[in-house]
């Protein structure tokens, strides 16, 4: 328990935009002990949804060390990412990104198909994480019966169904209204104080990162300051 | 085995809930589908009307150098002289009229033979409706064969004319062999008057031999016991003789298999097209599901079961339909007085149903392909 949830040594990360060469992460530093709700802040450009993304392992890394829940997940295989993803990381994503033919229940259910789980296993999981973000009562509703609030929550339930250590949250608040957005992060705090999970979340949204254990701001690429913020 | 089977219900949701896209597609499968199994249909029918194999006992004996059944005359008596040849079991007298000796798409054919000869030389023969007796008992009685009847909407008691001959139906027959079931039997002499060909003339034989080994040595005997009479013969198996009388058919259904090609070729084509235009408007939802855990290859086993789906789907429709029409039609070819009987079996279907299962398949490897080779972050963009 005493090993960080995150600790990243030196990571860069370069790609070609045409042809120029952009570097949105440079030789970056960071230690995120497992339960800790970690807010990412910074302008447009700062790198803090490319570091998002190599925390999750759908992108790695130019350079630099990346253990994530234990493994170093820079260095593995394509297909051993994908398990690790699959048993580790729980991505929200701003814009919901529900499939719109499937109902909330449905959706939900997505990273449990591969899973192995039986039928009845998978339904009580789903069934869980749906009453967990307070929607048991729409589970049969496609997206488009949703409110955008109730879409996020079908979201993070998604994220959590799988019960992964991590959650990342790329502005899970940012396409909702004041009030909407207050109830998603109570939930986002719930599931860090109640359940242990290690939260990262990028926000523009001052208000929104004042509900994290500690808020980061990148800028170019590099971390320039680490506040506490009292929760 | 869960995960593929989940796979495949996360599929056919996808179908359903798009179903007026999914519909759309299904029926353009369908209707390739329908021209494949008409066509593959057609071949088959010939197939099986012209290759021999090791149970044919039949020869037809004609007239030398003759093709039509207008120009073949042979005595009737040429029968009693057959029959001695060793190794004919059974020999009948036939006299052929058609309303067209072409090739033609809803030909009559009469067969004039002696009454009491029919169900001795093909005792196979079943008579379904009316009866034998009643057959016997009127010089202008005919029994239609079960397509033929079925085509033309006839039923004993039943009177119709064709190629100038009147005749009242009798009965209806039903015989393992197609040719028997697209005429009409009527008995020789009648036939003969009516046709005018004159009595004790006739348009060939039809022998039954022994054993079918002995197909070769006994049409060699027939024909060399008339080398040097004033009609000289030609004898040859039943369907080498359907093969060879008919050669302006099979041409025509020769043709037709560049016609299922076609088929073919357009079904891969729009099962090709739908998949691609379904994952160009899925690149965020892949995304997401990598995104989730899933792995490249659970991407495209989606992909491929949506086309497999659409493809059997289409297949089934298509198949079901040519069938059922093909079927209910009872759709006969004819040629110098020989009838193609185009009839669906069962292979025909199982050949349809999984050609459409395969090409939807082999259709959906492309856009699985095109599925899982973004990168995560790009699609997710898009």
């Amino acid at each position: 328990m005493n090993e960080p949830m995150i600790q990243c040594r030196g990571v860069s990360k370069t790609y070609f935009k045409g042809r120029t060469e952009v570097t949105p992460l440079e030789a970056l530093d960071l230690d995120v002990p497992r339960g800790e709700f970690l807010a990412l802040m910074g302008p447009s450009g700062s790198g803090k949804t490319t570091l998002l993304n190599l925390l999750s392992g759908i992108d790695s890394p130019t350079t630099g060390s990346l253990v994530v829940a234990g493994e170093e997940i820079a260095k593995l295989p394509r297909r051993q990412l994908t398990a690790w993803r699959a048993r580790n990381v729980g991505y929200i994503f701003q814009l919901y990104h529900l499939v719109p033919v499937l109902t909330a229940f449905e959706n939900v259910e997505l990273p449990l198909l591969l899973s192995g789980l039986s039928k009845k296993e998978r339904h009580e999981r789903v069934r869980t994480a749906l009453e967990l973000v307070d929607l048991g009562d729409r589970i049969h509703h496609a997206p488009t019966e949703l409110s955008g609030g109730q879409e996020q929550r079908v979201a993070i339930a998604r994220a959590i169904v799988a019960d992964p250590p991590l959650l990342v949250a790329d502005e899970p608040t940012g396409d909702l209204d004041r009030g909407a957005a207050t109830r998603i992060l109570e939930l986002l705090r719930s599931l860090t104080e109640d359940h242990g999970k290690t939260i990262v979340m990028v926000t523009h949204d001052a208000k929104a990162a004042a509900a994290a254990d500690r808020t980061l701001h990148l800028e170019k690429g590099q971390l320039l300051e680490d506040a506490c913020v009292p929760s | 085995m869960r995960s593929f089977l989940n796979l495949l219900r996360l599929s056919w949701l996808q179908l359903a809930r798009h179903r007026v896209r999914s519909l759309l597609t299904v029926l353009g499968v369908a209707s390739g589908m329908f021209l494949f199994t008409a066509v593959e249909t057609l071949q088959r029918s010939l197939a099986r009307a012209t290759e021999e194999t090791a149970d044919d006992t039949t020869l037809v004996v004609y007239r030398e150098n003759r093709f039509c059944p207008a120009t073949s005359r042979l005595p009737e008596h040429y029968a009693d002289e057959i029959r001695r040849i060793d190794g004919v079991r059974e020999v009948i007298p036939v006299q052929v009229v058609v309303n067209n000796c072409g090739a033609s798409l809803d030909v009559i054919t009469f067969r004039g033979v002696p009454a009491g000869l029919l169900t001795r030389f093909a005792p196979e023969i079943e008579i379904i409706e009316g009866s034998e007796e009643a057959w016997m008992a009127r010089d202008d009685g005919a029994l239609l064969g079960e397509v033929f009847a079925r085509r033309r909407g006839l039923s004993p008691g039943d009177r119709f004319d064709a190629a100038g001959v009147t005749v009242t139906v009798s009965g209806v027959l039903r015989s393992p062999n197609a040719q028997d079931n697209n005429v009409a039997y009527v008995k020789l002499p009648f036939l003969q008057q009516a046709s005018r060909a004159g009595l004790g003339v006739v348009t060939q034989f039809n022998v039954r031999v022994e054993d079918a080994d002995r197909l070769d040595e006994v049409s060699a005997a027939i024909d060399g016991v008339f080398r040097s009479a004033q009609e000289p013969t030609d004898t040859k198996p039943e369907k080498a003789f359907f093969a060879e009388t008919a050669s302006e058919l099979i041409e025509l259904i020769g043709f037709t298999r560049w016609l299922g090609v076609g088929a073919v070729v357009a079904v891969a084509a729009l099962v090709a097209n739908a998949l691609l235009l379904i994952v160009r408007g899925r690149v965020k939802e892949n995304a997401v599901l990598r995104t989730l855990g899933y792995p490249g290859r659970a991407i495209a086993t989606l992909v491929v079961s949506e086309g497999g789906m659409l493809g059997l789907a289409g297949g089934v429709a298509g198949v079901a339909l040519a069938a059922g029409f093909l079927h209910w039609q009872s759709f006969t070819m004819g040629n110098e007085g020989l009838t193609l009987a185009v009839r669906p079996d069962l292979s025909v279907v199982v050949i349809g149903i999984g050609s459409g299962l395969l090409l939807g398949v082999l259709a959906s490897l492309w856009p699985a392909v095109q599925a899982i080779r973004q990168p995560i972050v790009r699609s997710l963009r898009h």
